[in-house]
């Protein structure tokens, strides 16, 4: 189970609000305890994808690392990812598999005409082949 | 002794430490170390082929090392060595 607290999904929100109708991205930082991850901050991230980024996102290396540097500052973990389908379903994609990493939750928002729609959270497998969908807690 | 930070997820392979400290002449070596120290890891870094699996990265403090010599990339004391995935995406391909 991943729970979203309110100041970080604001930022989650906006942040996909802000970049659409392009994909957006970004780190959650937070706690993990077994299989219960919380979220207190989220950090927006720079698409760095050099394409058409309607229906691609890609996460600088270098982005991640500052962000697990300023998770460790503040005493906290990097404990998942986020990114936003404009226009379309909160599902992880093929393409999302095959691009994802086994150690993170990635949470996947659905924005509808430039709104926040509905969001979901998988978990990948280390061989890119399945997510599994994790229960996901997200203020209104 | 260069330092490699270990990421939240494979924290629970490296005695729950958020960081090793090892020796090591280039980034092979001390991923040799690491993985021989800490067996478990192994896997969740390299393929059963022995490759570094794909959506790995490993930067000598912020070098990416295919850029720079790959495993024998060498490293001093005062390094920091990230180990990083690659994450992308996107909507279409379900
Ligand atoms: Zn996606």
């Amino acid at each position: 189970m991943i729970k979203i607290e309110q100041a970080a999904w604001d930022v989650m929100v906006s942040h996909a609000r802000t970049t659409y109708p392009n994909e957006c991205c970004g780190a959650m930082l937070g706690s993990v305890d077994g299989d219960q991850k919380a979220v207190q901050v989220a950090v927006a991230l720079e698409n760095a994808f050099a394409g058409a980024q309607g229906a691609f996102y890609q996460l600088r290396p270098e982005d991640l690392i500052k962000a697990d540097a300023e998770a460790r500052r503040q005493g906290m973990d990097l404990v998942g990812i986020f990114h936003s389908h404009p226009d379309c379903d909160a599902y992880f994609s093929k393409t999302d598999l095959e691009n994802s990493c086994p150690w993170y939750s990635f949470v996947v928002l659905s924005i509808q005409k430039g709104e926040f729609h509905h969001a979901n959270s998988f978990l990948p497998d280390p061989d890119q082949t399945v997510a599994v969908q994790e229960e996901l807690q997200h203020p209104r | 002794m260069a330092k490699i930070l270990i990421p939240t997820p494979l924290r629970q392979f490296v005695e729950k430490k958020d960081s090793v400290e090892l020796s090591g002449a280039t980034v092979g070596d001390l991923l040799a170390a690491l993985t021989s120290q800490y067996s478990d890891l192994r896997r969740h870094l390299f393929s059963d082929e022995g490759k570094l699996r794909s959506f790995v990265n490993i930067y000598v403090n912020d070098e990416d090392i295919r850029y720079l010599s790959k495993d024998a990339t060498p490293v001093t004391d005062s390094d920091t060595v990230s180990i990083v995935p690659s994450i992308a995406g996107g909507r279409h391909g379900s």
